[in-house]
């Protein structure tokens, strides 16, 4: 492995990390020419799961002799030098759970991240939007906010990419191909001396041939790593879009800047959720049908506001009227919520005005592939399953495949395994592929089950979310389990 | 010689069993007759065609070799145990006060006796803490599924893993002299004519205060019922006619020849178990009904 890893770096790193892998890899001049490039993991993706990958195998003593490219169609320096003013949020977050903020903290990468704009919350309010039925995921009265309290952390994704980024230059050793496309990928040929016919190679734009031991899919939803690999994803698209936005209340919340609640309300279209931002902001996931996104979207912002603000307050007839106006929904959400019992402080706060340019939306799929491993390749993330975003699992269900990955590598490594042969991955798929499985199911179910506006099932979903409220250690069950800190279950 | 005779009494007369009733066809090809005896003496002093190895077990091993690195093949259990090879030896160097290593940079060098497809071969090359592996086996067939395997993998280069087809009395003389801190046997005794003989023979190559490993399976009941009647002939999982009952090999019987003989120290055993589903597990005691690891340090 050794003679592998020394070869000639200078031909095949891009401008923006010559400086990052020089000083970790042996220059080591080659007189035959040809020589295949390479490499223990190619991965193609820069996402979170991807770096976060990277990361865990740099960072490990037993991984960090791995001769590492990063294959990334965006341009990653970009990304490492990301930075917003203290008042501004992106629209693309996620709730990472503790459990991935400990992962991450043990790659050394949770410090990189800009913790200002990082917010954990303490409590939820989950409740159907037909029948109220609510389930208020709060803790003890004398529990103060800590870290054994947190349910998950608000973190924008570019800040926790910037993060992995930071920290994975300050590890440096990984080739990184950015701004890059990947033209084919192929397998390489038996010659004389070696028999790389099984060897995955990824072929760059510019004529660049990368080599991979192991090559890891975490390219996305579209995933050409896995259709290379010949592994179906199955699924269904929901006919759902989600609306994101960065939203400004009118207050810190209820509960000031130390005790922030999430706040999800299921409707029949899809539910809506506001998650807690540092100080007066918040991030908007909305999943509604196409039609309504795309109305949403082109609204007035005092419209959007308005519209935002009946989501978690008034009842689903009034909302479904709401929808059919091109405009004035200022106007109405006034009228209407005269007419409208007060909830208090069981509603979040008033959307006071929406970030310029932060309303977007994405189509919700449910996508599970039928493996997530292959001979010498590796899915994680997206490309392995994406999820519908109710839960707020899509980027940590990542995190946990990073981290089974990373382990199973490091025991493969120690016993001498080749970490691209399906045997030494095997414990990856069994380790994951049910887990994922099983939350992917829990989130559809609860999706078509809060879909349904009337009939049977609302009686008896709300007793379900009732019965939850009212059951004390259950009730603590299911937050811990959503923390991530509780018995593992799945 | 005598000596080693009287100290192994249950290992000779197992391996004397065994050879009249179902080796006989057999015999003309392999030389001594009168076990132990001949194996037992210097290796300078034996003719070239003494050798350890079954003639027809090498022919069974040859037929296997295609499918020797599938992972759903019939070798599956066999990868699967190779990982709890390595914890064995680790735990046996780790239990040593006296840490030997034959290079300078402290890197092992392995001789793996009877080494098949590669699977520990392979494995052992590719640690960090291997110098080189040394591996050899007299089946032609087997040993080319093994350096085509090697092929595949770019980093086993011929400095860290070389294959001889060879079985240990016709190791080549550059090889003799090399210093093995670890000599290993995985499931090969089982496999061999004249046992007591063949492992003394391996421990030849081993250094002062290097290891000799091997793994077997005990003669029991039980070991009767999963090796042959369930694996073999009921579930399938390990090919027809790979395991020969009356050729295992107890573990009391090892620590008694190694006892009688001298010179080797801090024997130790690892029980294995193999549970659907799960894997091999370590099962304290089940050295005694199944499959295990044996160990020895040589004195220094």
């Amino acid at each position: 492995m050794d003679s592998i890893i020394r070869r000639r770096t200078a031909a095949y790193v891009c401008r923006s990390c010559i400086q990052r892998t020089r000083n970790h890899i042996q220059q080591r001049a080659y007189s035959r020419a040809a020589q295949p490039d390479i490499y223990d993991v190619v991965c193609v993706g820069g996402g979170p799961a991807g770096l976060s990958l990277l990361t865990a195998l740099r960072a490990n003593p037993v991984t960090s002799h791995f001769r590492i490219a990063l294959v990334e169609a965006q341009d990653l320096s970009k990304m490492q030098s990301w930075k917003l003013p203290p008042d501004r949020f992106s629209n693309r977050c996620s709730s990472l759970t503790p459990s991935s903020a400990l992962f991450l903290d043990k790659i050394g990468a949770w410090d990189h991240l800009a913790r200002d704009r990082v917010q954990p919350y303490h409590e939820m309010q989950v409740w159907d939007g037909v029948s109220d039925a609510r389930i208020e995921f709060d803790w003890a009265p004398d529990a103060a906010p800590s870290a054994d309290t947190t349910i998950a952390y608000m973190t924008e994704n570019l800040n926790l990419t910037s993060g992995l980024l930071k920290r994975l230059a300050q590890l440096g050793g990984v080739s990184v191909f950015d701004s890059a496309r990947v033209e084919k990928i192929s397998l390489g040929e038996q010659t004389e001396a070696q028999d790389l016919r099984e060897w995955p190679v990824v072929n760059l734009a510019g004529g660049r041939q990368l080599f991979a031991r192991l090559l890891v899919g975490a390219d996305g939803a579209d995933s050409p790593v896995r259709s290379f690999a010949g592994i179906e994803a199955r699924g269904w698209d929901y006919g759902r879009h989600g609306v994101v936005a960065t939203l400004e209340l009118q207050g810190e919340g209820w509960g000031g800047d130390q005790m922030k609640t999430a706040y999800q309300r299921f409707l029949p279209t899809g539910p809506v959720a506001m998650l807690p931002l540092p100080g007066n902001y918040s991030t908007l996931v909305w999943s509604t049908t196409p039609e309504n996104a795309s109305l949403l979207k082109r609204l007035p912002t005092k419209d959007f506001v308005a519209l935002v603000n009946a989501a978690f307050r008034l009842r689903p007839t009034d909302l479904e009227f709401m929808h059919t106006q091109s405009k004035g929904q200022a106007e109405e959400y006034s009228w209407r919520m005269e007419h409208t019992p007060s909830h208090g402080k069981l509603i979040p706060q008033v959307v006071t005005g929406v970030q310029e340019g932060t309303i977007a939306s994405f189509p919700l799929k449910m996508r599970h592939a039928d493996t997530y491993i292959g001979e010498r390749v590796a899915l994680v993330g997206d490309a392995a399953h994406t999820i519908h975003p109710l839960a707020g699992q899509g980027l940590n269900q990542g995190q946990g495949d990073v981290q089974s990955l990373a382990k199973i590598i490091e025991y493969a490594v120690n016993h001498g395994q080749d970490i691209g042969a399906r045997l030494s991955l095997e414990p990856y798929l069994a380790e994951r592929y049910a887990t994922n499985h099983v939350l992917m199911g829990v989130c559809d179910k609860l999706h078509k089950l809060y879909s349904v506006g009337s009939g049977p099932l609302v009686p008896l979903r709300s007793l379900g979310l009732n019965a939850v409220n009212v059951l004390g250690p259950l009730k603590k069950f299911v937050m811990s389990q959503a923390a991530g800190h509780g018995i593992k279950v799945f | 010689m005598r000596s080693s005779l009287r100290h192994t009494p249950t290992l000779l007369r197992h391996a004397r069993a065994v050879r009249p009733s179902c080796w006989a066809p057999m015999a003309s090809a392999v030389q001594s007759p009168s076990l132990g005896a001949p194996a037992l003496a210097p290796a300078s002093a034996r003719a070239s065609s003494s050798s350890s190895v079954n003639p027809s077990e090498i022919s069974h091993f040859n037929a296997l070799a295609a499918t020797w690195w599938d992972p759903h093949g019939s070798s599956r259990i066999l990868h699967l145990m190779n990982p709890l090879r390595h914890d064995f030896i680790s735990t046996c160097r780790a239990s040593s006060p006296t840490v030997t290593s034959s290079t300078p940079t402290g890197q092992l060098r392995y001789l793996d006796v009877g080494c098949g497809g590669g699977i520990f071969a392979e494995s052992a090359a590719r640690l960090p803490s291997t110098a080189s592996v040394t591996a050899i086996d007299p089946s032609p067939g087997v040993l080319a599924v093994a350096r085509s395997h090697a092929a595949r993998d770019p980093g086993l280069t011929a400095e860290k893993l070389e294959y001889i087809s060879a079985t240990i009395e016709t190791l080549p003389p550059r090889e003799r002299s090399k210093d093995f801190d670890v000599v290993t046997l995985f499931e090969v005794i089982e496999h061999v004519d004249h046992p007591a003989a063949f492992i003394d023979r391996c421990g030849e190559f081993v250094k002062p205060g290097g290891w000799l490993v091997m793994s077997t399976i005990a003669r029991t009941w039980t070991s009767w019922f999963t090796t042959n009647l369930m694996a073999e002939d009921i579930l399938g999982v390990v090919p027809k006619g790979t395991h020969d009952w009356r050729k295992y090999i107890n573990e009391d019987e090892l620590r008694a020849h190694f006892r009688g003989k001298g010179g080797w120290s801090s024997p130790r055993v690892l029980g294995v178990v193999y549970i659907p589903g799960l894997g091999w597990k370590e099962v304290k005691g089940s050295e005694k009904i199944g499959n295990y690891f044996f160990a020895l340090q040589r004195d220094a």
